[in-house]
Order: C-alpha cells, then sequence, then structure tokens
C-alpha cells in the first residue's frame, strides 16, 4: 500500500504540475481538497478522474463520486488497490 | 493616455527561470499555459513595487492582441483528444485566459479583453486602447502585444498606460 | 452628428431559420433544431446540438466563413451601406473559428476575418475580439465605440461559430455537456449543448433604429473555468449599463442561461444584486443552444424583434425554477410593455458582459 500510494502522489504531482513538491511533502491522511490541501480546482478534479482511467481501468462517471474518492492519498491508494484492472 | 512603463520578455527566455528568480510563491503559475505565463511574468514585472498592488479595483482593464491567439494551446489540446482529451488543456485554448489569470493575480474587476489581428499594427492597437478608455471607469490598462507561436517562439510586449 | 449609435441592420443564419425573421419566428413557435447526434464529427462520445443539415460554402470560403457571409450579407442589405467604403470596418466575434482545419492550414482567427472582410471588398484590416463566451457582446460593444471614436461611419459586427470535434471533446472533457435539450435555469438543468448560427449587425451613428446604448465587461478575478459564487463580474457589469436607466423601463433580461448548475445561478445572484428580480428573465438556449462566438449577437438580434413586438420570447427546457433567486423566468412567450432590455453574457477567463438595447430616443 505504502509503494502504491507513494505511486499515486507522484502521478498527482505530475499531471496536476504541483510544481516544487516531493511525495513526502504530502502527508497520507491529510485532505485534499479545501483549505489545508493542494489547492486543486474543479478541472483538477477531472484530471484526476483521468488519472485513474489512463493508469489504473477504473472509470467514475461524475466528479461528485470523484470527491469521494479523492479524499486523501491513502483513501485513493485503497480505492485503487480494490478496483484497478490494470 | 500617458505610457507609464513598457516590459519586453524576449523569446527563449526561461520563465520557470524567470519566475523563481523575480515571483516565487504564486504555485498556479506552473498550470500555465505558455501564453499566460509571458502576460503573468510581464505584468509582474511592469507592476513590481506598484503600491496598493493587490487592492480589488475596477478601474484598472487587461487588453491583450496577437495575431496567434491561441493556436499553440491549440495543438496541445488535439494531441491530447487522441488518447484522454485533456479539460485543463482545453481551458487554455481561448485567448483571453491570460487576461483572466492576470485579474485573478491582481484582483482586477475591470475590463479584460482579447484581440486577434492579422499583424502587429500599432495604430490600430492604440485605437482599440483609446476606444476601451471610454469606459466611464477605467483609469488605466495593461496593453500588450502577446504572441505565441511555440512554446519557445514568441513575442512579448506589456505596457501599463493610463488614461 | 449625433452619439446616438444604432443598429441599422442585422442578419441571422440559424438551423431554424435561414434569416433574422424566419428564425425569430421559430423561436416565437417554441421549435428547436436540438437533437442527438451519434459519431457526427467522429466525436467518440454521442451528445445533443443545434447543426446546420445544409453545410454549403462558397468557393474558396470555410464552412464558417460562408454563413458569417450570408448573414452579413443580409445585415448589409437591410441597412443599404457600401461595404467596401474605407469608412467601415468589419469586427468578426468567433471563438474557435475554423479549428477543425487545424493541422492542415492556418486557422488563426484573423485569416477568417480577413477573408469576410474582402468578400465584400472592404480596404480596412478587421479585428477579431475573442473574449471566450461574450465575445459577441464585446464585439458589438467594440462597434459601439469605434463609431463613438468618429473614425468609422459604419462597423459591420459579424458573429460565427461552426461546431467540430475539438469543441465537442472538448466540453465532453469539462463535463460541461447535458445529455438531453438544455434545460436553462431549471431545477433539473444539468449542463449545455453546443449550436452553430451566424448573425450579424451593422451599427452607425444614427438617430433611427434600435440604440446601442451602454454596454460594459467585466471580470470576477476569481477563477478561469468557473463562475463567481457572488456574481460579481455580471453584477459589476448590469449595475454599469443601468447606471443611468431606471430598471422598471425594461421589457426583460436576455440571460447567458446557459443551463449549467453554476451559470444559471450565477446569472440570478447577479440579478437580485442589481435590483432586477422583478423583471421578465430569458435564455435561447434551449432554442440555438450556445452559439458561442455568434450568441451575443444572435440572442440580441431576436431579442430586439422580440421587444418590437411585445414579446417576452419562450425559455425552451424550463419548468420548475431551480436557482436560489426568485427569478421571474420567461417559460412561456409572454407580452411586455417596455422598449429596452439588457442583454447577459458570461465566460470562461472570468469575463462577463452585458448591453443596453433601447428603442425609444429617435429624433
Amino acid at each position: 500500500m505504502e509503494e502504491l500510494i507513494k505511486e499515486l502522489k507522484t502521478k498527482v504531482i505530475d499531471v496536476l504540475n504541483l510544481e516544487g513538491m516531493t511525495p513526502e511533502d504530502i502527508d497520507d491522511n491529510a485532505p485534499i481538497f479545501g483549505d489545508q490541501g493542494l489547492g486543486l480546482d474543479s478541472i483538477d478534479v477531472l484530471e484526476l478522474l483521468i488519472l485513474l482511467e489512463k493508469n489504473y481501468g477504473i472509470r467514475l462517471t461524475s466528479p461528485m463520486e470523484g470527491k469521494e474518492v479523492f479524499q486523501s492519498f491513502a483513501v485513493i491508494a485503497r480505492y485503487v488497490a480494490e478496483h484497478r484492472t490494470k | 493616455m500617458r505610457v507609464c512603463k513598457t516590459i519586453t520578455i524576449p523569446g527563449n527566455t526561461s520563465l520557470t527561470g524567470l519566475y523563481a528568480e523575480k515571483v516565487g510563491n504564486y504555485p498556479k503559475f506552473f498550470k500555465m499555459d505558455t501564453l499566460s505565463k509571458l502576460g503573468f511574468l510581464a505584468t509582474e514585472l511592469l507592476l513590481e513595487g506598484e503600491a496598493d498592488r493587490f487592492i480589488s479595483r475596477e478601474d484598472r482593464a487587461v487588453l491583450l492582441f496577437s495575431r496567434s491567439g491561441s493556436v499553440c494551446d491549440d495543438s496541445h489540446f488535439a494531441k491530447s483528444m487522441e488518447d484522454y482529451p485533456s479539460p485543463s488543456l482545453f481551458v487554455y485554448t481561448l485567448p483571453n485566459i491570460v487576461a483572466g489569470e492576470i485579474a485573478i493575480r491582481n484582483n482586477y474587476r475591470g475590463e479584460t479583453s482579447a484581440f486577434v489581428l492579422e499583424q502587429y499594427d500599432k495604430e490600430r492597437i492604440r485605437h482599440v486602447v483609446e476606444e476601451a478608455f471610454q469606459d466611464r471607469t477605467t483609469r488605466s490598462a495593461i496593453v500588450g502585444w502577446v504572441d505565441v507561436r511555440s512554446d519557445t517562439d514568441w513575442t512579448c510586449e506589456v505596457s501599463l498606460i493610463e488614461k | 452628428m449625433t452619439e446616438r449609435v444604432a443598429c441599422i441592420g442585422y442578419g441571422a443564419l440559424t438551423p431554424v431559420g435561414p434569416s433574422a425573421s424566419a428564425s425569430y419566428q421559430a423561436v416565437r413557435e417554441g421549435r428547436s433544431a436540438l437533437r442527438s447526434y451519434e459519431g457526427m464529427f467522429g466525436c467518440k462520445e454521442p451528445f445533443v446540438a443545434s447543426l446546420f443539415e445544409q453545410r454549403d460554402r462558397f468557393e474558396g470560403y470555410s464552412f464558417m466563413e460562408s454563413i458569417a457571409i450570408r448573414a452579413a450579407r443580409e445585415a448589409l442589405d437591410a441597412a443599404a451601406i457600401n461595404p467596401s467604403s474605407p469608412r467601415v470596418a468589419f469586427v468578426l466575434s468567433s471563438i474557435k473559428g475554423n479549428i477543425e482545419a487545424l493541422g492542415q492550414e492556418d486557422v488563426s482567427l484573423s485569416v477568417s476575418a480577413a477573408r469576410i472582410a474582402r468578400f465584400f471588398q472592404n480596404p480596412n484590416m478587421p479585428i477579431v475580439v475573442s473574449n471566450a463566451c461574450i465575445s459577441g457582446v464585446a464585439a458589438l460593444l467594440q462597434g459601439r465605440r469605434m463609431l463613438l471614436s468618429g473614425q468609422w461611419d459604419a462597423v459591420v459586427v459579424v458573429g460565427a461559430e461552426v461546431q467540430s470535434r475539438f469543441i465537442i471533446t472538448g466540453f465532453q472533457s469539462l463535463k460541461a455537456l447535458s445529455a438531453a435539450p438544455c434545460k436553462p435555469f431549471d431545477a433539473d438543468r444539468d449542463g449545455l449543448n453546443l449550436g452553430e448560427a451566424a448573425a450579424a449587425m451593422v451599427l452607425a451613428r444614427s438617430d433611427r433604429g434600435w440604440e446601442l446604448a451602454d454596454g460594459a465587461i467585466r471580470n470576477d478575478a476569481n477563477h478561469i473555468s468557473g463562475p463567481s459564487r457572488t456574481g460579481e463580474g455580471s453584477y459589476n457589469a448590469l449595475r454599469y449599463v443601468l447606471s443611468s436607466f431606471a430598471p422598471e423601463e425594461l421589457a426583460f433580461v436576455n440571460a447567458h442561461g446557459t443551463a449549467t448548475r453554476y451559470n444559471d445561478e450565477m446569472e440570478a445572484i447577479s440579478l437580485r444584486r442589481a435590483g432586477l428580480p422583478g423583471v421578465p428573465v430569458n435564455s435561447l438556449k434551449g432554442c440555438f443552444g450556445h452559439t458561442m462566438g455568434a450568441a451575443g449577437i444572435l440572442e440580441s438580434i431576436l431579442s430586439m424583434q422580440a421587444c418590437e413586438q411585445g414579446c417576452v420570447l419562450p425559455t425552451r427546457g424550463f419548468s420548475t425554477l431551480g436557482v436560489s433567486e426568485p427569478l421571474r423566468v420567461s417559460a412561456q412567450a409572454q407580452s411586455c410593455t417596455g422598449r429596452a432590455f439588457v442583454k447577459l453574457l458570461s465566460g470562461f477567463g472570468g469575463v462577463n458582459g452585458a448591453l443596453l438595447f433601447r428603442k425609444g430616443g429617435e429624433r
């Protein structure tokens, strides 16, 4: 799981151009959205949906569903481990 | 009209380097396309040291001109269409997004507009700017020719003009 | 010379009508060309849009340029002016122009604008206003300003948009499209539809005809793709055009009304802040879809005709109010008495535009 979390963080940092940030800078359980989060917006959510589909074959249909999954990196990793098709 | 100050950013300049040297602490910069990065950086240099810089105002317009519009971003998005169409690339396929980025950064609630001309024409641009000052609220404007032909080839000249 | 800028001729070409008056009649009767397409333009996912069936083009011109020329010709015939005069300028409003030819030819909007102007033997370099979804309103405002500067005798403002895989895929990637005909301001609204159209107005300083009395563009300074939660820019633009005009004199406000959750809510807030909840509001997106660069000009032309007939056009697709403010959305065609209206638009980049049109004041 730890490895998957790190892999996800690396991919998210790359896709969302979170320049200067490293996987170690992000707490596994910290909220991704909101003021304490990574400063992501609605378009970032859409990019994250694509990231899951492209890399793990997971197709979430709505941004709302996405927000449930994108709570923290620990939650995303658990979801990916359970639902991945590639 | 009076031109207060002009900034140019030559083609091939390292925009990330310029950002690191002159700005820093605005992570949204890294999400921008080349056109927005240029407009943003030129404005940062232009407004360096301006008093009350980030206080919300409605009396300053942002008027940007180019020939190429968003053609460079159009190609980037078209490429993503073959695989997974990227919403963040699509948003930048509008030539006026750069004006919006400048407005957000500086809290400008005045007019923002983007124009496309067949070629650079100083006189024509001067007229459009003069006409924009017909707005009863507008007192100054950030005016630029920011023409991005590719991610390394551009013309970027931005001025602060007062009525 | 009068300082009154007026529309001295208009034209439109839409999937529901080959002219401005035919398009008006179709909307009056509640018709729409919105339908579902599968495999159109090579798009992977199906979509609902309002598209032209006939896609003829003039030789040497793209389809977008061809419909722009046809709309401009109708407007110029009505205005009876000579478009080849050096005192006439062209302003083009199109968001993506010939984007379907990307990679094959120069798709710069300025190239299309020059072709359209030269079709009419106009000697001047045209100007393209590229201000996302408010381009049509911004182009009309630009035309008004050019006339007030005294440099021009007439300005031909042309808006045209055709659809393509590029645009549809882009809006799909933003999850902004509805899978059904759109429902502006409705509780069940779930996104917009895209549309094709061309529309043109000839503006001149004149004591007769509809006056383009004022206009403003204001930025939200909030987000490049999300509308302001407080309707900041839209409200500021509205406030500006109504600064010396009593809202009671308005027949209606023709809103942007794209039928996305956020846009319609934002406009409702802006209208309430401007003190207009009592004024009838409508949106024409349920008839034409979002015709992008053509929208501001097309919807203004339809609104002028409606106001002249004492009619607030119906908001096709609307049934139950679904915004937080008590707007008077016009579900059915209704009668009105005012001789003025406001056209509103908002778009990406945080831009908002408002125009005030009025009929009185002729001398």
